[in-house]
Parts: structure tokens; sequence; C-alpha cells
């Protein structure tokens, strides 16, 4: 469920805030969300990988629906990618790796500082 | 163990920034160019635009531009600084890219931007070739002119430069145009040097063209009479652009001939000539000639076909000025176009205003060289090429008074006898080009026209003219230097005083002509006048056969319409097919045929000469020609010094006078050949590489598939090129329209009974955007003919019909 959160948060907040700043805005905004929120490295890699990837590559199919495919079909061809769509996963791709690896190195970083919660023997 | 973790996956997640935050290779950064809120999806539009009102701080009058359907700006201010500034603004907000690149071309600063070399090319020697000839030179000097002289027309370059600057400071990288993400550059302040410095471009593409050292080689390897044969400079044929029989009532300046004798060295020219098709048609008629008594102009400028367009077109309008017609990107004002008063249009006026000098230094360390009899002291510039990814290149050019010295011991040919070359060209030095447009974007009558294209130095055009109140008229303007008979046409000695241009022909002498008893004026780029002109004109490169045809066609015609005029933009009639073709076909031996020959032959025997795009005999011409030129100029291919074809209608005429001229034997056979020889094997040659073409194209012998004219994207990026345009012509055919070159804007406008209505297409799109649903789309209908009803009104409303977008620029 947490991971859930996560995800829709970091995606949310890529959303809205990439429009006003730089591309990598994604990555920082996936390194505070895991810094601020406990979480193992697996589940912060993949709702950081999620979040961003699946927003960017949402983002990117929405524009390409819109234009038709018809600058995607131009941009493919220089970039020697058979079809346009191969485009927008690659898009959702590239974005998920700088999310997810910023998502990790957030959780990694609150760790230092943090001390996990003793776990009951019982839980 | 936990530090060791964050360690790794912090590092990890930096190099993965880092990497997508930059460029590898020719690969865009990744990050940055995919990001669908940042990259090239943001350049996926899918409104035709979506420019937005804005308040800036630089006018001081609210501005209302409204866009009409075809999404040209029609500007609206309450002053001319404000005017110009918005021209600069929603020009850069749909050509920026273009304007900018264009110039650091011009500026010899591609490598900057680019990187050493791209492919096999140096960049650094394309940028290199560009110091050497000096454009930035010329540029700088007119700028200084302009703040000394003409500071009023200064202080509204400098409101153009900063419109420029207002729209690229709006700009964040989400916005910028898709090349600068591509080659990942961001756009740089504009400057009022830049407006100059395309004027030097202009001189550039059309003003710089001559073979002065290829004559000398010419001359040396063969000697006068082949020379003479190989370049004539006036055939019988010529119908120049001043009507034959014109009086020119004025007292001209003589230059005599000294007794010269040429330097005669061997020499390499590595610097190309502008495209040789570069030109233009221009055609009017007075109301004698038209249906319904108005006069009509028609202009085409003939340049490289690319995308994003040459030409912007705008609609300007303040108290003072309403003018209309197509702009160069990153120059105010209109370049061809009309007002409510007047149309102008213009064609290149070609005359050789390059000419080289050979210096002579007095030692290595280059600091004086010899002029009439004296050690004059040279100037050095040192040029610093900067190199993207690498450090600068510094490249040293002297200067001399002549001009700079091009060609030297850093910048030589391996194949030249000498080096240390000078260049003389009039687009080093200051001029007023700019100021001769704003004038003449606000004249009213023929006066005005005259007085305000004074001013145009260079490149010389003949700029013709229509009025409301009917006149008609045409002047070739520009700064011509009085010339002896030659001089300047092979490579002459700059120690000698004698060489030397002594005098510019007085504006008053340019050729002119208003309201000609033959009813119309045209130009074509041929021969300017005929011999009774008292100044000698040379250009190695005048037009034989658009001229002639559109005199013979506005001879004929009468009761001439706007759409008879669309007609002859577009005429097809190949006229050197007509005079090579007959003694082409003659030669043929129709006793041997093969079937297939026949089939051949025929399709041309029954040809009309007209290159109509669904037609094949243009084809099969074409290919014939070509192969007949290849064997008949072997000698000239083959040579081991820089020399050049002659032009094809000297061509013609060789082969027509008989076939004992030397060059006809084709060199790589035993045998001598004849005149005869050469057309019936390039026949069957033809035939065979035809039918090869067939076979491995699968594609048909139209001639608009066979010619592929194809609309270039500038950095020649081919998903952003538009090929296979359907549309018929040639080179040298007054619908001019080659593979890769051709009629950059069509403009018709008719005036009288107080009315100006203009009819415009060109093949492109305003937006220079290739993701913009617009990109392009002019092109069919500039191909099949059609044109576009330009809108011209003295006010306009949101809410007109044909206003699709409109903004306000307002003050702070």
């Amino acid at each position: 469920m947490k991971l859930i959160i996560r995800l829709i948060v970091i995606g949310a907040l890529t959303y809205f805030l990439s429009p006003f700043f730089t591309w990598w805005t994604a990555m920082v905004v996936a390194f505070l969300v895991s810094y601020i929120s406990p979480s193992s490295g697996l589940n912060a890699f993949v709702a950081g990988f999620l979040g961003v990837g699946l927003v960017w590559m949402g983002h990117a199919w929405n524009i390409d629906v819109l234009n038709d495919s018809s600058f995607s079909t131009k941009v493919a061809e220089i970039m020697q990618v058979s079809d346009p769509i191969l485009l927008v996963f690659t898009t959702g791709l590239i974005g998920g790796l700088a999310g997810g690896f910023a998502s990790l190195s957030g959780t990694s970083f609150r760790s230092l500082f943090i001390k996990p919660k003793q776990r009951s023997l019982y839980s | 163990m936990k530090t060791f973790r964050f360690v790794i996956s912090f590092s990890i997640a930096l190099a993965i920034g880092i990497v997508l935050n930059t460029k590898i290779g020719s690969i865009p950064p990744l990050g940055k160019f995919l990001s669908p809120f940042h990259g090239f999806w943001q350049n996926a539009e899918n409104v035709a635009i979506d420019i937005e009102s804005k308040s800036v701080e630089e006018i001081s009058d609210s501005v209302n531009v409204y866009f009409d359907e075809l999404l040209i700006p029609h500007v609206f201010a309450r002053n001319e600084k404000d005017l110009f500034f918005t021209q600069g603004y929603v020009t850069a907000y749909h050509r920026l890219w273009q304007m900018e690149f264009q110039l650091y071309s011009a500026a010899g600063r591609l490598a900057e931007i680019l990187g050493p070399k791209i492919g096999n090319t140096s960049l650094i020697d394309v940028d290199r070739k560009m110091r050497r000839i000096g454009l930035m030179h010329g540029a700088r000097k007119s700028e200084e002119l302009f703040k000394r002289e003409e500071p009023e027309v200064y202080e509204l370059i400098q409101s153009y430069s900063a419109g420029v600057n207002a729209y690229i400071k709006s700009l964040s990288y989400a916005d910028l145009p898709i090349e600068y993400k591509l080659l990942d550059y961001e756009p740089e302040e504009w400057t009022p040097l830049k407006c100059f410095l395309l004027i030097a471009n202009m001189n550039n593409m059309l003003s710089r063209g001559e073979r002065d050292l290829e004559h000398t080689n010419a001359l040396k390897k063969w000697g006068r009479e082949v020379f003479e044969v190989l370049y004539p400079e006036r055939p019988d044929v010529v119908d120049p652009v001043i009507p034959i029989g014109t009086e020119f009532d004025f007292d001209p300046i003589v230059v005599e001939k000294p007794d010269v004798t040429f330097p005669l060295y061997f020499t390499d020219p590595m610097i190309e000539n502008p495209d040789p098709d570069n030109g233009s048609n221009s055609f009017v008629v007075n109301g004698e000639k038209t249906a319904n008594g108005r006069v009509i102009l028609a202009n085409e400028p003939d340049l490289s076909l690319n995308l994003p367009s040459i030409w912007y077109i705008v609609h300007l309008n303040s108290p003072a000025i309403n003018v209309m017609g197509a702009s160069l990107p990153g120059g105010p004002g209109v370049t061809i176009g009309f007002n409510d008063s007047i149309a102008w249009g213009n064609t290149n006026a070609k005359r050789d205003l390059v000419d080289w000098y050979y210096i002579q230094f007095k030692d290595d360390s280059r600091e004086e060289y010899l002029y009439n009899d004296n050690w004059v002291p040279t100037k050095k510039v040192v040029e610093e090429i900067k190199v993207r990814g690498s450090f600068s290149y510094y490249d040293t050019i002297i200067y001399t008074h002549h001009g700079p010295v091009v060609y030297d011991r850093n910048f030589t040919s391996d194949r030249s006898e000498i080096t240390n070359l000078a260049m003389k060209w009039i687009a080093h030095d200051a001029s007023k080009e700019i100021k001769a447009l704003y004038l003449g974007n606000k004249a009213e009558n023929y006066n005005d026209f005259a007085e305000a294209f004074s001013y145009f130095s260079g490149p010389p055009q003949n700029y013709s003219f229509a009025a409301v109140n009917g006149d008609i008229a045409l002047w070739i303007n520009g700064k011509f230097p009085v010339k002896w008979e030659e001089q300047g046409k092979f490579l002459m000695d700059g120690s000698k005083i004698d060489h030397e241009w002594k005098a510019f022909m007085p504006q008053s002498h340019n050729l002119h002509v208003k309201n000609p008893p033959q009813n119309f004026v045209s130009s074509a780029n041929q021969h300017a006048a005929d011999t009774l002109y008292p100044y000698y004109q040379y250009d190695y490169n005048f037009e034989y056969y658009r001229g002639r045809r559109i005199n013979d066609r506005l001879r004929v015609m009468d009761d001439v319409t706007v759409k008879d005029m669309m007609n002859l933009q577009h005429d097809n009639f190949n006229y050197n097919a007509s005079e090579a073709l007959p003694m082409m076909l003659d030669s043929l031996d129709s006793a041997s045929f093969t079937d297939r020959e026949w089939d051949y032959f025929n399709k041309l025997a029954t040809w009309d000469y007209f290159n109509n795009p669904d037609l094949q005999a243009p084809t099969i011409y074409e290919v014939w020609w070509r192969k007949l030129n290849n064997k008949l100029w072997d000698e000239i291919d083959s040579s081991e010094v820089a020399v050049y074809r002659p032009n094809w209608y000297t061509t013609v005429e060789i082969m027509k006078s008989g076939s004992d001229f030397f060059m006809i034997d084709n060199q790589s056979t035993s045998v001598t050949e004849s005149r005869g020889d050469l057309i019936r094997q390039t026949f069957k040659e033809t035939i065979e590489s035809l039918e090869e073409y067939l076979e491995e194209e699968g594609n048909s012998l139209l001639w608009y598939q066979y010619k592929n004219t194809t609309i270039r994207h500038l950095l020649r990026i081919k998903p952003f090129n538009e090929g296979k345009v359907k549309i018929g012509g040639n080179r040298h055919i007054v619908n001019a329209a080659s593979s890769s070159h051709g009629p950059s804007w069509r403009m018709i406008v008719e005036l009288g009974d107080g009315e100006v209505n203009a009819w415009g297409v060109y093949p492109g799109s305003q937006s220079g955007n290739p993701g913009n649903p617009t990109y392009g789309h002019l092109i069919d209908d500039w191909a099949s003919g059609e044109y576009y009803k330009l809108l011209f009104e003295r006010s306009l409303s949101p809410n007109h019909a044909e206003v699709t977008h409109s903004i306000t620029l307002n003050t702070k």
C-alpha cells in the first residue's frame, strides 16, 4: 500500500512541478519523497521507477496522440528508431531509470541518519 | 554498510543524471531531450499557433498583431519603433533558430555550435573560408556608418533587435525550437550587427560569383582563341533588361584600358561560388496591356528551396507605413512587397563585383606589400574560431588596401603556382541597404521609389516597380565600379595602380527605364543593356533563356489578367531544348533504330519542349543533354587546373557551329569523334541508363518524379525535408524549380483604380517548426500553381473572418 502511495506522490509532484523547473526535477522529487518516508530499497526504487516513468510515458503518449504522431514519426527516423511508439516507451524507460535510482539513493540517504524502528519479535 | 549503499546508489543516480544531461556524439542529451515536459515532445504541437499576449518594457504603446489563415502576422502599431520591435518579436516566434543559424554560418561560427567536423567535412575549414572572405568585415563597417549618418534608421534596427531579444528572454528550454535541442545549444543575444551581417550574407549569395582565377587558368592553358570560343561575352541573341534602343543621356566616366599584362599563373580557387542558379524573374505590364487597365507586377526570387523558408511574410502598419510582403528573417522591414501606392520586386543584377589581386610581400613577416613602387604596411587580424568540445583555432588574415588576402601561405591549394591573392569586393564597403528598404517600404510614387533604392549598394538588383497611378519602371541599383574592358576578368597585379578600380559609377548613371513604349518591363538576370550603354558590363553567368522567354511572351500577350501573369510564372518552356534538341535528333541514324530506340525517339520528336510535370520527354532530354555535356567537356572536367564548362547557350552554339572544335573529340577513346558520333553514342547511353533507372527505382519516367524537387531542411535532416514535389520546370526555365532550387516566393500585385490587390505563395510555411501541423503546408499549392489572395486591410479586428489568432503586446 505504501508503495502505491509513494508512487502516486512521486508521480503527481513530477507532473505538477516539471513544467516549471528543469527535466531532472523528477529526480529531485523522487529523492526527496524517499528521503522523507521510510521504505526498503526495492520499494523505493520501484516507486521512483514507476512514479516518474509512468508520468513521463503517459504525458509523452498524450502529446503524441494530440499531434497524430506526426512529429514523433520524424524524430523516430532521426533517432533511427523503427516505430514512434518506441519513443514513447523509451521516454518512460529513461524517466523510470532516472526516477528509480534517485529514489533509491533518497532512501539510502535517509538510512544514514535515521535508525530503523526496532522490530518486535512477534510482529 | 549503510554508507556504502548510499554512496553506490547516489553515484549511480548522479551518473545517470549527468549522462542524460550530456550530448554524446550526435545523440542529444537524452534526459533533457526525451522529457515530455521539456524535450522534443514539447515541439509536437496540436494547434497551428500558440503565441500569447504579453507585457513588455521596450514599447511605448500597445501593439496589436492579427494572424490570418496563412499565419501571416498583421502588425498594427502606433509608432515605428514599436512596429519594428514587434516584427522582431513575431519573426523570432516563428523562425528564431533559422535567423540565428544562417548568421552563425555567415559569421564563420559553425564549429562553435557543431564541433570540429560533420562526417568528412571540416567545419573549421568552412568557418575559415567565411572569415577569409570577410563578410563580418563589411557588416561592421556598415553598422558604424549607420551609427554615424543614419541614427534614426539605426534606432529602428535596435528596436527590431530588442524585439528578437524580448522573445528570446521569454523562452525556457522547453520552448526552444527543436534544432537547438537536437544540437544542444541555446540562442544568444541578437544584435543590430546581425542585421547588417544578413545583408552581407545576401551579397555572399548574390554578388560573389565569378570565375576570374579559372579564366586566367584557361587563358594560360589554351590561349586567347580557345578562350573566346568557350567564354564569349555577348552572343547576338541577348535580350537585355533595359529595352534595346533606350537612350542614355549622361556623360559617362571614361576609364582608358591601360597597357596591361595580366599575371599568368595557375591558381586553384578553394572557395566555392554561390549556387550559379541563384536568380529571379520579375515582370510588370502597364494598363495598355491589361484587360482592366490596371498595372500588374510579378516577381519571384529563385533560390535554394529550404525549410524553414527563406522568406517570412508580414504586414506592417503604423501611422506612417502600411506595407506587406516577404521579409528576410533577421532583417527589419519588407524586402519584396507592396504598400498602398506602389509594388516593387527584384532580381539579381549580375555583374563581376569580385576581383583578385596578386600581392607581393616584402618578406616573410608580411608586414609590407608592394604597391605603386612603394612598400605599404599591411594590417593583421587574428580570427578566433571557437570549436565546440575542443580548443579554439586561430587564423591570421592579412588585409591590404584591396581587401583581405584570402589565399596565403596558411590557406592555399597544392595545385596553385603562386599564393597571396587579395580579394576586392563591394561587400567589404560600408553601405545603406537597410535604409533603402526602409524608404522603399514607405515610397508613395516613382520618385520616392527611385530615391529609396538609390541607397541600395549590393547585392545589385534590378528593381521593378508599379504604382497605383499607372506608372511602371525598372532601376538597376547597386554600387558598380567603372571598369575598362576585361578589367577583373582575370587575376590582376596588386602592385600596379593601373589594375585598380578607379571610380564607381554615379548612381544617376545606373540603368533605368520608366513607362517604355513596349508597355512592359522585365528582368531575369540577363545582360543589363545593349552595347550602346557606355559602361563595360561583364559577368560570367548571365542568364540566356528565362529573360528571352518572358519577353517573347510579354510582346505578344494582350488583355493580360492576373491569371495570365500567374501562368507566365509557371511557364515550363524549355528554351534550351528548343534550340538543342532538333540538332540532336537530326544527327541520329534512324535506319538502324531498334524498337526501343524508336520509342524513345518518338517521345522526343513529338515533344513541344514544355517541361510539364507529368511528361516523360523532359526526363529523357535532361539525361541525354547531361550525358552529351559530360562527353563534350571531358577536357574541362579532367583538367589538372581549375577551369569550368561553358554555359548551355554557348555549348549549343559550339555544337551547331561545326564539328571541328578540338574539344568535341572524346579523349578517352582512340578514334576522333565528330559531333554526330557524340550525339549518337549518348542517345544509346541515355536509353540504357533510363532503362536501368526504371528497373532499380521501380519508378516511371515522369519528369517530376525523376527531378524529385525537394524542399530541404537547412540542416539537411531528411525527415524534416519535403520531397517528390509535383512541379514542372527546371533551371533556365521561367518556372525555375530544379531538384533543390527554385521559386522561393511567388508574388503578383495588381494596382489601379485606387486599389492594391496581391496574391502570393511560397514552398513552406510561416511556422519553422517541423512539429507544427502547418509545417510546409503551402508546398503543394505552390507546386500546382495555386496562389492565395493576401489579406491587406488598413485596419483589422480580432473578429475579422480571416483572422484566426490575435495577440496584444502591452507596455509594462
